[in-house]
């Protein structure tokens, strides 16, 4: 190896027009036409648009009518969202197989954390260019990809040739090549900050290194000296592995229209609270409060604590059946809806007077094993075998091994 | 209504009284402490609708009457003149004035007439015991309390007085703390009652550590507890404290033996890699020794080992580190000793010799 290995080695993939590069690559007849995608057939905004968009001056956030306006022959194509996320799911798989280091940070960009990989994948440069080719050969799409030794680097990197750009700015360069840059085009620096930056006489990256780090301390704590950092070049910010604590676990089902029957709705709840119960008991999580709603005209239902933080579909179900009580007046109803609202890390302390909490969790437990070998609900309490037999809807983003929709929810 | 007097008097019952004053009012009431001047002296009493308290101290000449000030600015003020200061206190109409040789401060009162009054009691039970006695039955079970758990009737210290003992025990659900004392209380049927948090802290900080006795009245809704010049008032929690006995380990078939110190300092440093959140240790034990092991998130690991009196089989079990430092802190005597049964079980801590005090702790899963 010729090139000593650098400190740090961040790349930032980023997906060229992407949504708009997906339709044309499953659409041949969008080809090299100026398209826009809009949010369903009736969407007026334009979330994106291909590079022949672009060439007309046509942006992400424009209406359609004044796209026409610039271009007569601009077509509006209605977003496929599930698409999207499975062209995303698998290209942030196969980057995975550079790296394990790799953050999704949105739907069509990714950091990855190459600094252990640098004997194994060579240079920068060359390691940009195997990057691209996984891309390429994961989803027939082309991306722009910026390395350097920090995430803001990269970040500023990878947005200076597109499309299909490859930019490298080595370390020892970072500081030299931001001088000039407006600090407000690096990531992260929002209006705000660029006022209270400007108000003390720095515009440029280069003029960062003038203002003491405390005065940026001062006002916005380590968000601020981060920040000081970032625009010489040294943003110590890591590539972030692991997916944040699920904000909430929850499932809901369409039932038949006008369904007025108890028994129906309770088995519905049931069937919701089992598979909330099943999802935080694969994860060890526990919870407490729940969202429990039928939907009629608009939501019945509410939020609901448990006794105790649980991951037992029994105590669920007792709210369930409080929830029917207090607010369902029979009725018909067709949506059902359970979501444990506060899941976290199941406390492996036992409870002295929780009730006969270990042997229940032992027998779910059992039950877990069962299911995941000989299927859901192949052993399940027996009001589950009258309920829906409605296919599962797993939109391709689910992720049946994360805990979270990384990719829907950053959509 | 007029009074005068050295600074030092009245602070001290002006800091009693005012640890019951919340920081944050809904009444406004609430946040003054009410001043009632009678030929007998000064009385200062506030509340929080749920702990009431009341100090008397003598007077020299006073002028009866009434008021209401701001707790917290009048404390302040005391607090701020100088040492041996000499207060007059006047009301006129609703404002009081302080002087102080050349200071002078006007205070805005509140009608005395809306200070809330906490409901006469009936006592069904009245004893007397001694000031420290109290204090450190409450000062060894208390910590065990549960904080803002639902069940909110463990927020609070159980009181029992019956078979002439005088028991209080504490418990969040993960470790029990219980206290016995030995008190020739007579009374036909057990009284059980519990006395929320707050209480039982503004309790353990008025009473001292003498011999002195204090008065101690139940009713079904309230417990007073008083002294010749202090009146201390908690309501009860209406709730039903669970079924402690039967979360007492009965027979527990390890036994270890250990100096207190030596335990308590191998886990306080052990605890310092824990995870900050569960602060879970784990203890190996094996025939005359013990291990206490740490790690943390970050794969920082720390190990402690301690000779033990144990002759058992080998065992390993996990807990909360504090729940075992609180305990061991709360035991009395050069040894302690752990009964265990098995790592899914209940521990219990005793001093060697005293059965008076128990500590459980519930383990946690490795």
């Amino acid at each position: 190896m010729t090139t000593p290995h650098w400190p740090r080695v961040i790349a930032l993939v980023d997906m060229n027009a992407f949504f708009a590069a997906i339709e044309q690559r499953d659409l041949p007849e969008l080809q090299g036409r100026p398209i826009g995608i809009t949010n369903g057939a009736q969407g007026t905004c334009i979330i994106t648009c291909s590079y022949e968009a672009r060439a007309f001056g046509i942006r992400t956030g424009m209406r359609v009518k004044e796209a026409r306006r610039l271009c007569p022959h601009f077509l509006a194509v209605a977003a496929r969202p599930e698409r999207y996320a499975a062209v995303s799911t698998a290209i942030m798989d196969a980057l995975i197989t550079i790296t394990p280091d790799v953050e999704v940070f949105s739907v069509d960009e990714a950091y990855l954390d190459l600094t252990a990989c640098q004997s194994l994948w060579g240079p920068p440069d060359t390691v940009a260019r195997r990057i691209k080719r996984t891309v390429y050969e994961a989803s027939g799409l082309l991306c722009s990809v910026g390395v350097s030794g920090d995430k803001t680097t990269a970040k500023y990197a990878a947005k200076l040739r597109k499309p299909d750009g490859l930019t490298v700015i080595p370390p020892w360069e970072t500081a030299a090549r931001l001088r000039d840059v407006p600090v407000t085009d690096l990531c992260g620096i929002s209006h705000g900050i660029g006022g209270y930056l400007a108000a003390r006489g720095v515009r440029s990256c280069g003029d960062m290194a003038k203002l003491p780090i405390s005065e940026l301390a001062r006002r916005w704590g380590d968000i601020g000296r981060r920040i000081w950092l970032m625009a010489q070049g040294l943003d110590p910010a890591p590539v972030q592995t692991q997916v944040a604590a699920p904000k909430s676990v929850g499932h809901g089902k369409v039932m038949p229209p006008n369904t007025r029957s108890h028994e129906v709705i309770i088995t519905y709840l049931e069937h919701m609270a089992f598979k909330v119960a099943v999802r935080l008991r694969r994860h060890q999580l526990h919870a407490r409060t729940f969202f429990i709603g039928l939907r009629a005209d608009e939501w019945l239902g509410g939020h609901y604590r448990s006794e105790y933080p649980t991951d037992d579909a029994a105590p669920v179900l007792a709210l369930c059946r409080n929830m029917l009580e207090q607010h369902w007046r029979g009725q018909g109803v067709h949506q059902v809806q359970v979501t444990a609202l506060d899941p976290r890390p199941a406390l492996a302390q036992g409870d002295m007077f929780g009730d006969s909490a270990p042997r229940r969790a032992a027998c779910n437990q059992v039950m877990d094993a069962i299911n995941q070998r000989y299927g859901e609900f192949a052993l399940a309490p027996a009001r589950l075998l009258g309920r829906s037999s409605m296919p599962n809807v797993i939109a391709p983003a689910w992720k049946p091994y994360g805990h979270r929709d990384t990719i829907q929810q950053r959509r | 209504m007029k009074f005068i007097i050295q600074r030092e008097a009245i602070l001290k019952p002006l800091q009693i009284v005012s640890g019951v004053v919340e920081r944050r009012q809904t009444l406004p009431i609430l946040s003054n402490v009410l001043i009632d001047v009678s030929p007998e002296g000064l009385a200062l009493t506030a509340t929080d609708l749920e702990v009431e308290m009341r100090v008397n101290t003598p007077l020299d000449m006073p002028q009866g009457g009434k008021t209401t000030l701001p707790a917290r600015k009048f404390m302040d003020i005391c607090r701020a003149l100088p040492e041996g200061a000499v207060l007059e206190v006047t009301v006129d109409k609703d404002r009081a004035v302080i002087k102080s040789a050349k200071s002078r401060f006007v205070l805005a009162t509140l009608p005395p007439a809306e200070f809330p009054n906490i409901e006469e009691m009936r006592p069904v039970l009245e004893f007397s015991i001694a000031q420290g006695l109290l204090k450190r039955l409450i000062e060894r079970t208390q910590f065990a309390m549960a904080n803002q758990d639902v069940r909110y009737y463990l927020n609070g210290l159980l009181l029992e007085v019956g078979g002439e003992e005088l028991r209080a025990i504490a418990t969040d659900g993960h470790r029990l703390a219980y206290c016995s004392t030995q008190n020739s209380i007579k009374t036909e049927e057990n009284q059980n009652i519990i006395i929320p948090r707050k209480g039982v802290n503004e309790l353990q900080r008025l009473l001292s550590d003498t011999d002195q006795l204090v008065q101690v009245q139940i009713g079904t809704n309230h417990i007073r507890v008083m002294t010749e010049e202090l009146k201390f008032t908690s309501k009860l929690i209406d709730g039903h404290f669970p079924d402690y006995q039967r979360v007492i380990p009965q027979n527990p078939d390890k036994l270890i033996i250990s100096d207190r110190e030596t335990l308590r300092q191998a886990v306080q440093r052990t605890s310092i890699l824990t995870n900050e959140k569960y602060r879970s240790i784990r203890l190996q034990l094996e025939p005359q020794s013990l291990k206490v092991l740490a790690h943390n998130p970050e794969q920082e690991e720390a190990e402690e080992e301690i000779a033990v009196d144990y002759t058992g089989p080998g065992l390993e079990i996990g807990f909360n580190s504090t729940y075992i430092l609180d305990a061991l802190a709360a035991v009395t005597g050069d040894d302690v000793e752990l009964r265990l049964s098995d790592s899914n079980s209940c521990c219990l801590i005793q001093g060697v010799g005293d059965t008076r005090c128990k500590y459980v702790v519930m383990p946690m899963r490795l």
